[in-house]
């Protein structure tokens, strides 16, 4: 009894503590961000301004987008290697349905975000119902997706995207591009659902501790393929804007997506082995991952030394983020109190 | 172990002798059961435009009269990894390949390979990428010096002065590289142009669009851009960043970038510029050159000259001219808006070598109806010069290896 | 129990590779003659090498995507050696060895004794690593030298080198599993608090699978090299992914404590051998993916099934 009751007080400081851990984790990544924007005037005195503030911000946009899905899955333990072929998914089927016009515009947005969550439940129903490892159930439906869309193109996506959809990527207001507010809009809402909604919170109880999720009446498979599901369709909806944004699709066109969506979420803090994921971290890490290419684009250095510098400031950013780090951050934070 | 070394020293001279009298024999009547020659196409990855254009030529030629009738066509897709191509090579000499056109994905490391089927008497036709095996014909424009010239271009353009962008291919690779190569040995020589940028694009719109994007916001003030394929991205990125300014750009073939430099809006704002770089149309030449070889109507050449060039196409912003069918009739070059994607590659036809072609082969693979095969010019092979590392392995770099072919200096450094 | 541990040998992928083998067989007869054996075990044996390696790291309970960088790494810096004849072969295997080690040591470093989560610092590793593999070796190309290219790819009195490479490792497997060090990284796999508290010491094992791991990237890099005799910045990108396909394939959970390398190695072997029989049986180059990717579920599907057999065989 006594020692029940010790596991469930000690259970309740550590969740506490892992909720201030993430905003100081959070804290950290967008200091590190600001930081880098305004170091890079150093690079190049056209830089750290507001023009490549919101380069920074749309180029984002897209990696933020399919980040959340990847942040979601990874939450619940698993991992998403069909992010590329769902962004091409998304994107060759958007150029095919629309064919350049506005047409029906209303419901084939819709119907590419419904096929795509199809998709990504048929991954979630593989993982969770037939026990088959999540990188390779997600790898064999990228497989397949892939050659899909590339047998019913035969190589060439044709059609273009809606020219609607080609005039909101390029359309600003008070100078603000359209994306950019469609990121912030989306942002607050994945926030909102990740941690602020009942999904949010059982999704989060699954990735903690799924047999405790279970006990408490949580349906955990079904949360499991819905993550997936919606990973899929964020994935997609990333493809429609960057076919968009690139007048038309190609088959390749998500390639350079899967490793970075991965990337920003660790980098934002979120923990691989599930249960610890803060969106706003998440969205942090992306924003440091564009701002550091951007810079070193500008910096004009080798590939070679890019690659490296990008790696290392990865590296750094993981050893910076540790918990332990945080641990005793806020041991020495209490001490001095 | 010396013993051993000296043995597979004799084999492969034994193997050379051999493929050497093999290479006399042609033609050889080495036909599949059906009668027809046994043609594998053997590609890359196929998802952008350039890919699936090269592949559909010579989809549409193998069913042209009379090689519909002669010819089994055979599609295999590698996609990125080397080794799958080599495991697919050795699959088709394996099956009894006649001949295979191919894209290599590798220019060192299919060489084994190429070299066991060219033993075997099977035909290696590279196009555009090149390898360095000799018994391999390459047919490609990689030497005809895009790089300088196109670099020389915009020098022109600029009047040997300005800050500009290299938007390069996919880095570590030897076609960019020797492009790139090609490109700074102009630069280099000009002190007043400065290189602020460097970034990779992949050969692809989008990314070039995104990457160009990333660096205009540390230089807004750009006066060039030097770009492979994917040209069209950066124009993209230009207007994004300020509706009402563009900088001369010399880029590969989209119809989009073509037809962004005889747009009079576009020369308003700044662009101008010249289209050149890597044509589809080359796969269709290597194909029908092998098979002309296949057919005993071509002797094969010796291994030191199966290094063929294709010339470099060369459409500056003055030259850019509509089509007004599916063909490159009257000297056209350039497809309306509407007729295909802006990312489409123009150059695949060639009035001369590829008559057979239409718009049809070039997107979908199918033949032109009423079009039979015509025979190649009789003297239509250029020898290509040796690069090494590109299409030979001990061979010396040529003096003049980066010197202008196409363009003038009209700017001395 | 003899069949639980006929499963967990990884006799099933056995099976399957030769059921493959067989069908590979019946459509191509040439697919038996010396030649085409010692081709296809010299393109499997770079990716069985590789599968070998992330196994080690797999079977703690980590992950690695260092492999990529780690082989692109390697490959080039032995692209630039010029060393020739047996003596440098041996030279340069030993200078890719402790390249490979090195690798491993701060991915172990990192991970074991920063707490960096292991996905995430194999991510910067492999990022790092394919940036100085480009700053060492531009384009493609480099020197490999004639033994490696012929010798290494050859065979030693009638056996393909590639398939004693291969043996050596699996006979490698069956030894460290039998010692202390191996029983400790399974034990550390199924339950790392566990483990500890029967006074393992968990990082140390995390240390050194890591170190395992370097080491047959490394080796994979090295004969990658022999057998396209060239080297490539980038060599290591498409082994990424195939790499943990084979692991799988062969039956290895992911999170750990179940699994060996004689699988990984025959998970690796089956994924070429595959492509092989796709292309003989004439699958639409287009849909390839498509019949990959669902070979795929479908092996780990059919291991799943014979474990789940086994497991209620032995409840019972």
């Amino acid at each position: 009894m006594n020692q029940s009751y010790s596991t469930a007080d000690k259970q309740d400081t550590r969740q506490a503590q892992r909720f201030s851990s993430t905003s100081i984790a959070v804290l950290t990544i967008y200091s590190l961000v600001v930081l880098m924007i305004f170091g890079s005037r150093l690079v190049s005195p056209s830089l750290g301004g507001l023009s490549q503030l919101m380069t920074v911000l749309y180029l984002s946009s897209f990696l933020v987008i399919c980040a959340f899905g990847q942040g979601l899955v990874i939450m619940v333990r698993g991992l998403d290697l069909s992010v590329a072929s769902m962004i091409t998914l998304g994107g060759v089927l958007s150029t095919t349905f629309m064919q350049g016009t506005n047409e029906g515009l209303y419901f084939i947005i819709p119907g590419i975000l419904l096929i795509s969550a199809l998709v990504g439940g048929i991954s979630g129903f593989g993982i969770t119902r037939l026990s088959i490892p999540p990188f390779i159930m997600t790898m064999a439906m990228g497989l397949i997706v892939y050659s899909v869309c590339l047998g019913f193109t035969e190589g060439t996506p044709r059609g273009f995207p809606a020219p609607i959809l080609n005039a909101f990527m390029q359309s600003k207001v008070f100078g603000v591009a359209l994306p950019i507010l469609l990121m912030l809009i989306l942002i607050v809402i994945f926030t909102t659902l990740q941690s602020y909604s009942a999904f949010g919170r059982k999704l989060n109880a699954v990735g903690n501790n799924p047999d405790a999720a279970n006990i408490a009446g949580i349906t955990v498979k079904r949360m499991t393929i819905s993550a997936y599901a919606i990973s899929a369709a964020c994935s997609a909806l990333a493809g429609v804007l960057l076919a968009a944004y690139a007048n038309g699709a190609t088959l390749r066109m998500g390639d350079d997506y899967l490793l970075p969506s991965i990337a920003a979420v660790v980098v934002g803090g979120s923990s691989i082995l599930g249960g610890r994921g803060n969106f706003l971290g998440t969205v942090g890490g992306a924003l440091l991952l564009t701002t550091l290419s951007s810079m070193l684009s500008a910096l004009g250095v080798g590939q070679g030394w890019k690659t490296v510098l990008e790696g290392v400031v990865i590296l750094v950013a993981l050893l910076m983020l540790r918990e332990q780090v945080f641990a005793s951050l806020q041991s020495m934070f209490k001490r001095s109190s | 172990m010396s013993l051993i070394t000296k043995k597979k020293h004799i084999t492969l001279a034994a193997a050379l002798g051999v493929s050497m009298l093999a290479a006399g024999m042609q033609p050889a009547e080495a036909k599949t059961e059906d009668g027809k020659w046994l043609i594998y196409l053997s590609l890359s990855y196929s998802g952008n435009s350039w890919q699936s254009e090269a592949a559909n030529i010579v989809k549409a030629l193998a069913q042209t009269p009379p090689y519909d009738e002669t010819v089994e066509l055979v599609e295999v897709i590698s996609g990125t990894d080397p080794q799958s191509q080599i495991s697919d090579y050795e699959s088709m000499i394996a099956n009894g390949a006649d001949g295979i056109v191919s894209f290599p994905i590798s220019s060192n490391a299919l060489n084994r390979t190429v070299r066991h089927g060219c033993d075997q008497g099977v035909l290696f036709f590279m196009y555009d990428a090149t390898v360095t095996e000799q018994c391999a014909y390459n047919v490609s424009y990689i030497t005809s010096g895009f790089g300088e010239n196109t670099a020389q271009a915009l020098v022109n353009e600029l009047q040997g002065e300005g800050k500009i962008f290299l938007s390069r291919g996919v880095p570590g690779n030897s076609v960019d590289e020797r492009h790139t190569n090609g490109a700074m040995h102009i630069f280099d020589q000009y002190p007043g142009i400065e290189v602020v940028a460097e970034y990779y694009s992949n050969w692809d719109d989008r990314t070039t669009q995104q990457e160009t994007s990333k660096a205009l916001a540390a230089h807004p003030d750009v006066d060039g851009i030097w770009a492979q394929a994917g040209e069209y991205g950066a124009i993209q990125a230009l207007l994004q960043a300020d509706e009402n300014r563009l900088v001369p750009i010399t880029g590969e073939n989209s119809n989009g970038f073509r037809l962004a430099l005889a747009n009079e809006e576009y020369q308003a704002k700044g662009l101008s510029g010249v289209s050149a770089g890597s044509p589809p149309a080359q796969s269709g030449f290597a194909f029908k050159l092998m098979m002309e070889m296949l057919e005993g109507q071509r002797e094969s050449l010796p291994e030191d000259k199966r290094n063929i060039q294709y010339p470099l196409p060369w459409v500056s912003a003055g030259d850019v001219q509509l089509c007004e069918g599916d063909t490159f009739e009257n000297g056209c070059n350039t497809f309306p808006e509407d007729k295909v994607p802006s990312s489409f590659v123009t150059e695949v036809f060639n009035p001369q070598l590829l008559p057979e072609l239409s718009l049809a082969s070039a997107l979908e693979g199918s033949p032109t109806p009423g079009a039979t095969i015509q025979p190649l010019p009789e003297d239509v092979i250029e020898n290509a010069p040796n690069e090494p590392g590109i299409n030979c392995r001990s061979c010396d770099t040529p003096e003049n290896l980066y010197e202008l072919t196409t363009v003038e200096a009209t700017v001395s450094p | 129990m003899t069949i639980k541990r006929i499963a967990d040998s990884g006799l099933m992928i056995m099976v399957i590779y030769i059921l493959i083998f067989a069908m590979y067989g019946a459509v191509q007869p040439s697919a038996l003659s010396a030649y085409s054996i010692q081709g296809l075990f010299n393109n499997s044996l770079p990716l069985m090498l590789a599968a070998a390696g992330a196994t080690f790291v797999i079977l703690q309970g980590g992950f690695d995507l260092s492999v990529a960088g780690t082989i692109s790494l390697v490959n080039a810096i032995v692209a630039v050696l010029q060393f020739d004849g047996a003596l440098g072969a041996i030279g340069m295997l030993a200078i890719a060895l402790t390249v490979g080690i090195l690798v491993g040591a701060i991915n172990g470093f990192v991970v074991a004794y920063l707490k960096v989560q292991a996905i995430a610092a194999t991510l910067a590793t492999m990022i790092i690593c394919q940036g100085v593999a480009l700053l060492i070796l531009r384009a493609p190309g480099g020197y490999v030298s004639d033994f490696m290219t012929y010798e290494l790819t050859g065979s030693m009195s009638g056996i393909p080198v590639a398939i004693i490479i291969a043996t050596l490792v699996a006979l490698l497997w069956f030894v460290f599993r039998r010692t202390n060090a191996g029983r400790n990284l399974l034990a550390v796999g199924q339950d790392a608090k566990a483990a500890e508290l029967s006074g393992i010491n968990v990082a140390r094992t995390q240390f050194f699978s890591f170190i395992w791991a370097g080491a047959l990237y490394a080796l994979a890099a090295y004969f990658l090299a022999a057998l396209t005799s060239t080297g490539s910045p980038s060599a290591g990108e498409p082994f990424l992914l195939l790499t943990f396909a084979a692991v799988a394939l062969g039956g290895t959970a992911f999170g750990g404590g179940r699994g060996s390398v004689t699988a990984s190695l025959l998970g690796a072997a089956t994924l070429v051998l595959m492509q092989k029989l796709l292309f003989s049986v004439g699958v639409s180059s287009f849909y390839t993916g498509m019949i990959q990717g669902m070979i795929m579920v479908l092996a780990v599907l059919f291991s799943g099934a014979v474990q789940f057999v086994v497991d209620r065989r032995n409840i019972i």
